[in-house]
C-alpha cells in the first residue's frame, strides 16, 4: 500500500520532468512538495515527511548540503520510501555525487520499478559516469515502458553515440528532431553518427541547422565535427557563415586554418595564420599551428621559429616545447631537440611528458646515463606511467646496468601485470645476457616471451624474438610458425622477413627463402630511405 | 725457462739454416736472446728495447673528422730479403684543425737481428706521403722477389716499388693505382685471374671531404658522427698488366656496384674451386662475400652464407677480418671485428651455405660485448695446432664513458685461446702486462719477428706509440714453418693452400691476401704441432696456379722454403 502511493507520486514527478533536462531537478523538488500534502499513515512517516519537506525547502533556497542532511534524516526514518530515495538521489546528482546518487536511484527503482523519472535520472548519471552499457540498459527498459519518451530517446541517442553505436544513435536522435535541435551538442552527436555511418549528406543537413539556428559557439562545434570527419568543405562553410565582425573572429580564422591544415592545404593555412597574426591576433596557439604548417612544408627552420614564438607567448604551456622538440626529433636534429627538452625540464620540473621526451631524446642519442636520470624523474612524478617505466628499463639495459634494469622490470611486472611489453623487454635483456654465456638467462628469456604471449598472443616482438630463439636452437619448424605470424602481422618488417628466410633456408624451402629475402630487401630499402634523415645528428657511440 | 727459450731458438735457427730435398734455405741469424723476459707471460712488450719509438698522428681536431679515428696501418715484411721481418708503419696526417708541430712521417723499421730495429724510412724513400695515410698492403706485384708496398689513404693512395737495394720508388702514377678522390682503407693483393700476377683490391670507406665537417655532439661536446652519416663508396679492383702497370677493372668486374663502407678485406678461396674469392668487412653496410666467377667478375654470396648481416638483418660495424681453420675441419672460418654491443663475429665455413654463426657458442660474444674491434688475426700463439685469436680494440669517442657504464674509451687487447673446435677461453690474464691496460688500438699484424717459430704481434695505437709483442711460449711446442715461392703462381704464393699431416692430425692453412685491419702480416705460414712426438710431417701444397706439390718427411721445428714445381 505504501509502495503504491509512492509510485503514484513518482509518476507525477515524471510528468513534471519531461519539460527539459535542465529543469528536471528542480521540478522534482516541486513535485515532491506537491506530494508533501498527501496523507500517510504513521507518525514516523510524518516525521520523515517533515525532514523531507524541510530538505526540499533548503534545496530551493540553494542550501544543498542542508537539504541533503534533511533528506538523509527522512530516509533514516523511512528507508524504504522510494520518493525520499529518489529525491536524495536527485540532490546528490546536482551536487555531482553521481555514484551515491545512482545507488539511491537503483534502490528507489527496486521499490518502484515504474518510476520513469528515477530511471531516466539513473541513466543520465550512468552516462556521465561513462558506464554506457548500464545506461543503455536502463533507457531501453524505460522505452519499453514509454516508447515515446522523447527525453529517453534523446539520452539513448547520446549514450549510443558515445559508446560507438552510431546506428542506434542516429535512429534515436533523428526520431526527436525538436529535442535535438534545442542543443548544439545533440546536433553534433547526430551529425557525428551520420558521418560515422558514411551518410555524409545527412550529416551536412543536420549541421546546417547550426548555421541557421545556433549561436556562434554552436557553429564552431558543428565545424569541429565536420573537420574531424574530414568533411573539410562543410567545416569551412560553417566557419565562413560566422560574421567576420563577430566576437569570435580570431577563433574562426584559427579554426579555418586548422581545417586547411587537416585538408593538407598547408600553405593556405600558413598564410591565413600569418594574416591573423598580422592583424594583431598574435597567440601561442596560432604560432603553434603555423609551426606545424612549416613542418609539413619541410621548412624546419621556420617551424622552429614559430614554435619558439609560441613558447615566448605562452611560456607556461609545455605543449609548445614538446611540439618543437618532437619535430626536431623527427627530423633527426637530436642535439637541438635535446636543448629544447632541457629548457622544458627547467621550466616544467614536474612534467612527466617533458622528462619522458627528454629521456627518449637522450636514449636516441645513446646518452643512456642522462636518459636514466630523466626517466627516473618521470617515474618519480608518475609511478603509474608504464611508458616512462619502460623507457627507464630500456635506458638502464642499454647503459649496461643490467641489475638496475632487472630491478625496474621486476617492479614493473608487478605494477603492470597485463602489459606484455615489460615481459618482452625483460626477455630482450635476458637474451643479451644469454649471448654472453648465461644459459639460465636463455631459459628465462624464452619463459618470459611465452608469458608475454599469454597476455598478448599477437605481440609482434615477442613472436619475433621467440622465433629467433627457436631458430638459433635449431627448432626450425616452431621458429617458422612464429615468424610466419610476425610477417602476417607486420608485412613490412624487414627483420621478420630476414629471419623467416633463414628458417626456410634451413627447411630447404629454397624458393620461399628467396621470396622472403626479396621482401627483406624491399623492406630494407624503405627502412633506409625512412631512416636516412634521422641519422644526421647522431654521434658514433 | 730462460735457458729453454734460448736453446729452442738455437735449435730452430740451426734447423732453419738447413736444406731438405728441393727446399731452399730461408736464412736467419737473429739474436733475440738478449730479450729474455720474466716467465709465465705469453707475450713480452719489447717495443722499447727494440727501439721502436714511432707515434701515429691522427690530426685529431675540434672538427672531429671521422678519418681521424680510422688510421694506423702496419705491416710485417722482409724488405731486403735478409730473412728478418721488418716493420712498416703508416702515419695519418694533418687535418684543417689538427696540425702537427713536426713533419708527419711513416716509419720503416729494419730488423737488425739483434733485437734492435732502426728506422730507415727516410733512406728507403717511404717516410713521406702527400695524402692522409691509412693502411698498407704488402705484395710483390712484379714478382722480382722483393715485397712492394701499397699505402692507402685519402684522397689518394700510393704504390711503392721495392728496388731490392733497401730503397723504394713511388710508382703510383705510372702504375695507375692512385685511386684518386677516394678514402681508401683496406687493400689486398691477390691473383683473381690466376695469371701469376698479383692484382689489387682496395676497399674504399666513404665519401669524405675536409671542407664539409659533419657536426655531432654529445652533452654539448663535439663528437664523431656515426658512420651512417657518410655515404659508402664502391670497391676498386686493379688488374695487374704484367708490365708494372695496372688497369682499373672495377666496372668490368662488377665491384663498382658494391657500394658501402668497406674496411677489412681478405682474399682466399672460400668455396674451394681453385679461384680466389674475397670477403669485405663493412661498417654499417652489409659484409660482402665475393665469389670469383672465373671470368673476371664476382658475385656476392654473403646473404646466402648469412654473413652479411646479424640475425636481425642489420649490418654490423665490420672493421677487421681474418680467416683460419678454427675448428679443424679443413674449411676456412672467419672472424670479423665490430662495434661495442654487436660482438665480434665468428662464422664457421661449410661446404654449403649458410655458414654457421658461432659468435655466441665460441664465447666470442661473451668476451667482446664492450669492445670496438679493429685489427685481428688468428695466431696459434702456443703452437698447439688450434688457431687462437688476437683482437685490437679501442673506442671512437672520448666521451663514451659519460654515456655508458660498461664501455671504455681505451679498451684492452683481446687474446683468446682456442680450446679446440673453435671454442675460446680468454687468456689475456696470462698475456702479460700489455694485455692488462686499455688502448686505442687500430692496426694489427702478426709475424715471426725473431724467427723462433712462433707468431709475434705488432699493434698500432691512435695518436700513440705502437707495441711490438714477442711471443714467449710458442717455441715450447713443436712447429713447422713454410715460405712459399711461386713460379707459375704469383711469387708470394698468395692463395696457396697448405695441408700438413702430422701423425693423425691434418692441419690446413692458407696464404691470405689482405686480412686484419689496414695491415699486412708475415706471408710465411707457421703450423703449430703441439707437444706431440711427431718428428716429421708431410705437406701438400695447392698452389694458386692449380699445381699440387707434395713433400714428405719434413723435420719439425724449422722453416722450409718451398718453390713451386721444384722437387
Amino acid at each position: 500500500m505504501y509502495r503504491t502511493r509512492c509510485t503514484d507520486g513518482a509518476t507525477t514527478k515524471c510528468r513534471a520532468h519531461d519539460r527539459g533536462v535542465t529543469h528536471l531537478l528542480f521540478s522534482i523538488v516541486l513535485s515532491t512538495l506537491i506530494l508533501s500534502g498527501t496523507a500517510f499513515c504513521s507518525a514516523q512517516f510524518d516525521e520523515a515527511r517533515v525532514h523531507a519537506d524541510r530538505g526540499l525547502q533548503l534545496a530551493q533556497s540553494g542550501d544543498l548540503q542542508g537539504a541533503e542532511n534533511e533528506l538523509r534524516q527522512a530516509i533514516k526514518l523511512e528507508p524504504r520510501n522510494p520518493e525520499f530515495l529518489s529525491t536524495l538521489g536527485t540532490l546528490l546528482a546536482m551536487d555531482k555525487k553521481l555514484d551515491e546518487s545512482s545507488t539511491l536511484f537503483r534502490k528507489a527503482l527496486q521499490l518502484a520499478p515504474q518510476d520513469s523519472t528515477s530511471r531516466r535520472y539513473l541513466a543520465a548519471n550512468l552516462w556521465q559516469l561513462h558506464r554506457y552499457p548500464e545506461a543503455k540498459q536502463e533507457l531501453q527498459t524505460l522505452l519499453r515502458q514509454h516508447p515515446n519518451d522523447a527525453a529517453a530517446r534523446l539520452l539513448l541517442g547520446m549514450v549510443s553515440e558515445n559508446s560507438g553505436d552510431y546506428s542506434t544513435a542516429a535512429k534515436m536522435l533523428s526520431s526527436v528532431p525538436d529535442e535535438v535541435s534545442k542543443q548544439p551538442e545533440s546536433v553534433a552527436a547526430l551529425a557525428r553518427s551520420y558521418y560515422q555511418l558514411h551518410e555524409r549528406e545527412r550529416a551536412r543537413t543536420t549541421l546546417s541547422v547550426l548555421s541557421e539556428q545556433a549561436a556562434e559557439q554552436g557553429v564552431l562545434l558543428g565545424a569541429q565535427i565536420a573537420d574531424q570527419a574530414e568533411d573539410f568543405e562543410t567545416a569551412q562553410k560553417l566557419l565562413e557563415s560566422v560574421s567576420p565582425s563577430g566576437t569570435h573572429f580570431a577563433i574562426v580564422q584559427y579554426r579555418l586554418a586548422l581545417v586547411e591544415y587537416h585538408a593538407k592545404r598547408f600553405a593556405e593555412s600558413q598564410s591565413r595564420l600569418q594574416r591573423l597574426i598580422d592583424s594583431g591576433h598574435e597567440t601561442s596557439q596560432a604560432y603553434n599551428l603555423m609551426g606545424w604548417t612549416y613542418q609539413q612544408q619541410a621548412n624546419l627552420k621556420a617551424a622552429a621559429e614559430s614554435f619558439e614564438r609560441a613558447i615566448a607567448l605562452a611560456p607556461a604551456d609545455e605543449s609548445n616545447y614538446l611540439d618543437l622538440g618532437r619535430i626536431l626529433f623527427a627530423h633527426g636534429s637530436l642535439r637541438i631537440a635535446l636543448d629544447v627538452a632541457k629548457r622544458a625540464a627547467i621550466q616544467f620540473p614536474n612534467s612527466v611528458a617533458v622528462f619522458d621526451f627528454k629521456g627518449r631524446t637522450e636514449s636516441r642519442m645513446l646518452q643512456f646515463t642522462d636518459a636514466i636520470r630523466s626517466y627516473k624523474r618521470a617515474t618519480q612524478l608518475d609511478p603509474s606511467n608504464a611508458e616512462v617505466t619502460l623507457g627507464l628499463a630500456r635506458a638502464q639495459a642499454s647503459a649496461g646496468l643490467n641489475a638496475d634494469a632487472a630491478s625496474t622490470l621486476d617492479t614493473a611486472l608487478n605494477r603492470f601485470p597485463k602489459d606484455a611489453r615489460f615481459q618482452v623487454e625483460y626477455a630482450l635483456m635476458l637474451i643479451k645476457q644469454a649471448e654472453t654465456g648465461d644459459a639460465v638467462a636463455r631459459t628465462r628469456a624464452e619463459k618470459m616471451l611465452r608469458s608475454a604471449l599469454a597476455i598478448a598472443p599477437i605481440n609482434q616482438q615477442a613472436l619475433y624474438e621467440l622465433g629467433n630463439l627457436e631458430l638459433n636452437d635449431g627448432r626450425v619448424t616452431e621458429a617458422s610458425r612464429h615468424l610466419e605470424q610476425v610477417v602476417k602481422l607486420a608485412p613490412l618488417s624487414s627483420q621478420a622477413h630476414f629471419a623467416l628466410a633463414r628458417a626456410y633456408r634451413r627447411l630447404k624451402r629454397v624458393e620461399d627463402a628467396q621470396k622472403e629475402m626479396d621482401l627483406y630487401n624491399r623492406s630494407k630499402e624503405t627502412d633506409s630511405r625512412d631512416g636516412a634523415a634521422s641519422h644526421n645528428d647522431e654521434a658514433k657511440n | 725457462m730462460k735457458r729453454k727459450i734460448n736453446a729452442s731458438r738455437v735449435r730452430s735457427h740451426a734447423l732453419f739454416a738447413g736444406l731438405a730435398l728441393a727446399i731452399a734455405l730461408v736464412g736467419a741469424s737473429t739474436a733475440f736472446t738478449a730479450l729474455a723476459v720474466p716467465s709465465k707471460e705469453l707475450f713480452a712488450d719489447i717495443t722499447q728495447e727494440a727501439g721502436i719509438t714511432w707515434r701515429q698522428f691522427s690530426g685529431e681536431s675540434p672538427d672531429r673528422f671521422l678519418i681521424e679515428t680510422m688510421g694506423g696501418g702496419v705491416a710485417f715484411l722482409d724488405v731486403d730479403n735478409d730473412g728478418l721481418l721488418d716493420i712498416f708503419f703508416v702515419n695519418g696526417g694533418e687535418t684543417p684543425g689538427g696540425k702537427s708541430p713536426g713533419p708527419i712521417k711513416n716509419a720503416l723499421y729494419r730488423n737488425l737481428g739483434n733485437g734492435k730495429f732502426e728506422d730507415v724510412a727516410s733512406k728507403a724513400g717511404v717516410d713521406h706521403i702527400d695524402f692522409y695515410g691509412i693502411g698498407v698492403a704488402v705484395g710483390d706485384f712484379d714478382n722480382d722477389g722483393f715485397p712492394d708496398l701499397y699505402v692507402t689513404g685519402f684522397p689518394t693512395s700510393a704504390l711503392f716499388h721495392n728496388n731490392g737495394n733497401g730503397t723504394f720508388t713511388d710508382v703510383t702514377a705510372h702504375a695507375g693505382v692512385k685511386n684518386s678522390g677516394r678514402w681508401a682503407a683496406g687493400a689486398a693483393w691477390f691473383d683473381y685471374d690466376r695469371d701469376g700476377l698479383l692484382d689489387l683490391v682496395v676497399t674504399n670507406y666513404a665519401e669524405f671531404s675536409f671542407d664539409q665537417p659533419k657536426k655531432c655532439e654529445v652533452n654539448g661536446v663535439r663528437s664523431y658522427c656515426a658512420q651512417v652519416a657518410y655515404k659508402g663508396m664502391p670497391l676498386t679492383l686493379y688488374h695487374n698488366n704484367g708490365d708494372r702497370t695496372f688497369t682499373d677493372v672495377s666496372a668490368r668486374s662488377g665491384l663498382d656496384k658494391m657500394i658501402g663502407r668497406g674496411l677489412g678485406v681478405v682474399a682466399i678461396d672460400f668455396n674451394d674451386d681453385g679461384w680466389p674469392d674475397l670477403f669485405v668487412a663493412r661498417d654499417a653496410s652489409p659484409n660482402l662475400l665475393l665469389i670469383n666467377k672465373r671470368d673476371g667478375t664476382f658475385e656476392d654470396a654473403a646473404l646466402d652464407a648469412e654473413i652479411a648481416y646479424n640475425a636481425n638483418g642489420n649490418a654490423k660495424a665490420g672493421m677487421g677480418v681474418d680467416v683460419a681453420d678454427v675448428n679443424g675441419d679443413g674449411l676456412p672460418d672467419l672472424v670479423v671485428t665490430n662495434f661495442n654491443d654487436q660482438y665480434h663475429s665468428l662464422f664457421m665455413g661449410s661446404a654449403s651455405f649458410p655458414y654457421q654463426d658461432r659468435t655466441v657458442a665460441s664465447h666470442l660474444a661473451q668476451f667482446s660485448k664492450a669492445d670496438v674491434g679493429w685489427g685481428t688475426k688468428f695466431l696459434d700463439y702456443d703452437n698447439d695446432g688450434n688457431p687462437d685469436l688476437i683482437i685490437a680494440n679501442g673506442h671512437i669517442n672520448q666521451s663514451i664513458e659519460l654515456m655508458r657504464e660498461d664501455v671504455k674509451y681505451q679498451e684492452p687487447l683481446l687474446l683468446l685461446h682456442n680450446e679446440g673446435q673453435g671454442v675460446f677461453r680468454n687468456s689475456a690474464q696470462e698475456g702479460g702486462p700489455a694485455f692488462n691496460s686499455g688502448y686505442i688500438s687500430r692496426g694489427l699484424a702478426v709475424g715471426d719477428v725473431d724467427n723462433d717459430g712462433d707468431p709475434d704481434v705488432v699493434i698500432t695505437r691512435l695518436n700513440g706509440t705502437s707495441m711490438l709483442l714477442r711471443n714467449k711460449v710458442g717455441q715450447d711446442s713443436n712447429w713447422v714453418g713454410f715460405e712459399l715461392q711461386g713460379t707459375k703462381s704469383n711469387r708470394d704464393a698468395i692463395g696457396a693452400k697448405i695441408t700438413v699431416t702430422a701423425g693423425a692430425r691434418r692441419l690446413v692453412r692458407w696464404i691470405l691476401g689482405g686480412s686484419s685491419y689496414i695491415s699486412s702480416s708475415d706471408k710465411r705460414v707457421l703450423v703449430g704441432l703441439g707437444h706431440s712426438q711427431v718428428k716429421a710431417v708431410d705437406v701438400d701444397v695447392l698452389w694458386p696456379s692449380g699445381t699440387r706439390q707434395e713433400l714428405s718427411n719434413l723435420q719439425v721445428n724449422r722453416y722450409f722454403k718451398i718453390v713451386e714445381g721444384t722437387q
